[in-house]
């Protein structure tokens, strides 16, 4: 995106609004994206329409809204482009792709990922997805993260029954025919809920300790 | 008259069942909360909920939803007045002169003509349904293919028209999301369209992944560039019941804002959203002393806040009548339907009456809810305002993931929401607005099917559009309102209705 506003700093005698400007070539590249995509589907005719008749017109008419909008951005004066964060769209696309790669086996190519299970996919998407923004903090991502995983485990899994890996496969394996699934499953939610209770009292008394940090955790909040 | 209030009754015999109460108090709950936090919307929530609805049955999976997206607009205006925050779109007019009376230490007024006008304004739109479902069913029987494909047409001129900025950017939002909804297998001749060779792309994009991603994922990737100000009124709420003398400056406020709610909210094409805008410019207009407004003037809450229920009742007929979602939130709620084996439109009221007229009846209920949960739990609600959201939003992500693999069990699912997240952030960043681009994707697929029905029926004749009368009168209506925007003399009072907010 840097590329964008520093081509359009040096046209600005041109690009009177670089927002519409850009915005138009984008859009028209999105069109031709939507034409080459159809272009290989029978368009038929008005009488008998083909699966191609559609896509292939209103691609053409976002090619023709991103040329005006183009030509508005070159003649009229308009708003500036806005800077775009990159930690936050990167960390939060990280903290998705984790989760999507662990609860269950998932195949790229010939390597599969391993299935972990919701135990270990929400407290990563928590964990990961908390540094976002640059007020993260660890020891509160862990304790939001392990109580909101046992509270998931015991809602989607236990009260709703939701069809979600819980635990990794290995795991679940290993216990079948040993100890009942439901068990389990409770048994993980407490552990999940006990480790996080224990953590959030740790930070409590640390909290106490030391006065500072108090404050300045209220002046951020 | 006697046919309406025996459908009342047996939708109240349906609404009034232990389940359902509690399916309507649970969903009133949690879209007071959704509604309360800034951040989450009704879209996104009803997205990540839809799992849990599967193993009710439909009666009852509606009734919830329904509830969770009323909820959401009241519980708006809470955070509206109290916080100056709007907790949900709908709620940025009462911002205005709701937070100035509680400057004023009339904070409890403010809620309560809320509460007293948000409660009038559900109860007409109540009756307005049951009085309209039956009629506009009728007419719906009448429509062929080509009557459909106009009022989608006239629904998305209206979306063009209701949008925020540019008309021009609205119009390239709608096409997009038309192409997306072409994406997938083609109904009629089975044919991959634009998939690439991607098996996750057969079936085409499910609607709640594009609805998560786009208002779930970026909503939380531009909040985060925003440094968070948020100011909770110190000053005590004060008694909540408004004097006799409030009430009676209120009164009229109330009955315009539900007037001009109602009829907006019919519209297709989200008319809702515009409701409180026009709601404010009309009361400023019509008051003797305008510049009170802005300072914490009662009918600037009262009017607004009547719209706004008004319109998001109203909003239901569309889909009931006719099959057409105005709304992405309507739209998740067809698919909440389809879910169940039942088609939205003209079919529901005599195929499912136990669906139609107790979802009817558990609105009026829900809204008596809002009432009596809203006003004394004011004090759980600030209290909510002050988690951070450096906290919120990962565990919006981690709910976002865990709804949206539920609900085929897909991880691709997932990564999509992760997709469509930063392509809605940079649609905001170059001023687009995703809620056009939603309608259009929900409305593609079943225009292009009556495209073709009309095409194939009068042997590819275009002009069957114009030569039917009642689709000729639709498109003429979508022509003359695209126009009226462009005009430049009407596009500065269009514009002056978004910026008097």
């Amino acid at each position: 995106m840097s590329d964008a506003s520093v081509g359009a700093r040096r046209t600005r005698a041109v690009v009177r609004a670089p927002q519409s400007f850009v915005a138009g070539i984008v859009l028209i590249l999105l069109g031709i994206f939507g034409i080459w995509a159809a272009s290989d589907l029978p368009r038929g005719t008005l009488g008998s329409m083909g699966p191609g008749m559609l896509p292939h017109w209103v691609a053409i008419g976002v090619v023709i809204c991103g040329s005006v909008l183009v030509g508005a951005g070159l003649l009229r004066d308009g708003a500036g482009l806005q800077a775009f964060g990159l930690r936050g769209p990167l960390t939060v696309v990280l903290a998705i792709l984790a989760f999507a790669l662990t609860i269950r086996p998932f195949a790229i190519g010939s390597f599969a990922t391993p299935g972990l299970g919701l135990v270990v996919a929400g407290p990563l998407a928590v964990v990961i997805g908390g540094y976002a923004t640059p007020e993260a903090r660890l020891r509160e991502l862990l304790i939001l993260a392990l109580l909101l995983t046992a509270g998931c485990m015991l809602l989607f899994g236990d009260i709703l029954n939701l069809p979600i890996p819980i635990f990794p496969t290995a795991l679940i394996e290993a216990a079948s025919g040993r100890i009942p699934s439901r068990t389990l499953l409770r048994l993980g939610a407490g552990g999940l809920a006990l480790a996080g209770l224990a953590l959030l009292a740790l930070q409590r008394r640390s909290t106490r300790r030391s006065r500072t940090d108090v404050a300045r955790h209220a002046m951020t909040t | 008259m006697t046919d309406l209030l025996a459908n009342l009754g047996l939708g109240f015999a349906v609404a009034l069942s232990l389940q359902n109460v509690t399916l309507c108090f649970l969903g009133c709950l949690v879209g007071t909360l959704i509604g309360v936090l800034p951040g989450v919307g009704p879209i996104a929530t009803i997205a990540m909920l839809l799992p849990i609805t599967f193993g009710l049955d439909p009666v009852g999976a509606l009734i919830m939803l329904a509830g969770i997206y009323y909820g959401a607009q009241y519980g708006g205006s809470t955070t509206a007045i109290l916080v100056n925050i709007p907790g949900e779109a709908t709620s940025v007019v009462t911002t205005l002169d709701g937070h100035q009376m509680a400057r004023q230490g009339r904070a409890g007024v403010a809620l309560g003509i809320a509460a007293i006008g948000s409660f009038f304004a559900g109860t007409v739109a109540t009756l307005l349904i049951a009085a309209l479902g039956a009629p506009l069913t009728r007419l719906a029987l009448i429509f062929g293919p080509a009557e459909y494909f106009a009022l989608m047409v006239m629904g998305l001129a209206f979306a063009v028209v209701l949008a925020h900025g540019s008309v021009l950017k609205a119009v390239a939002m709608i096409l997009v999301g038309i192409l997306l909804a072409a994406v997938g297998t083609d109904l009629e001749t089975g044919q991959e369209r634009m998939t690439f060779g991607l098996a996750f792309l057969t079936d085409g994009i499910d609607f709640s992944v594009l609805a998560m991603g786009l208002f779930g994922v970026a909503e939380i990737l531009r909040n985060l560039d925003q440094t968070e100000t948020r100011e909770i009124a110190r000053a005590r709420i004060g008694r909540l019941l408004p004097s006799l003398a409030d009430l009676r400056q209120a009164a009229p406020a109330t009955l315009r804002g539900t007037a001009i709610g109602a009829i907006l909210g019919i519209l297709p094409g989200n008319g809702a959203v515009l409701g409180p805008f026009a709601a404010y410019t009309v009361e400023k207009r019509l008051a003797r002393d305008p510049s009170r407004f802005g300072r914490g003037a009662i009918e600037g809450v009262a009017g607004p806040e009547s719209a706004n229920n008004a319109g998001a009742q109203t909003a239901f007929i569309p889909l009931l009548t006719l099959g057409i979602p105005p709304n992405a939130v309507m739209a998740l709620m067809v698919g909440a339907m389809t879910i169940h084996g039942i088609v939205p439109g003209p079919g529901v009221m005599t195929k499912n009456p136990n669906l139609f007229w107790g979802m009817i009846a558990s609105m009026w209920i829900g809204n008596l809810m809002l009432l009596v949960i809203n006003l004394p739990l004011v004090g759980i609600w600030v209290r909510l305002l002050k988690v951070p959201y450096r906290l919120m939003f990962p565990a919006i992500l981690m709910f976002c993931s865990i709804g949206i693999y539920s609900i085929n069990s897909l991880p691709t699912d997932v990564m999509l929401i992760a997709a469509f997240g930063v392509f809605g952030y940079g649609l905001i960043k170059f001023g687009f607005e995703p809620a056009p681009m939603l309608l259009g994707f929900v409305l593609g697929k079943l225009m292009e099917e009556y495209l073709r029905r009309a095409l194939t029926l009068s042997r590819g004749d275009a002009l069957v559009f114009l030569e039917r009368p009642v689709s000729a009168v639709l498109f003429l209506v979508a022509f003359t309102i695209l126009a009226a925007a462009l005009l430049p003399s009407l596009r500065r009072g269009r514009d002056a209705v978004f910026t008097e907010a």
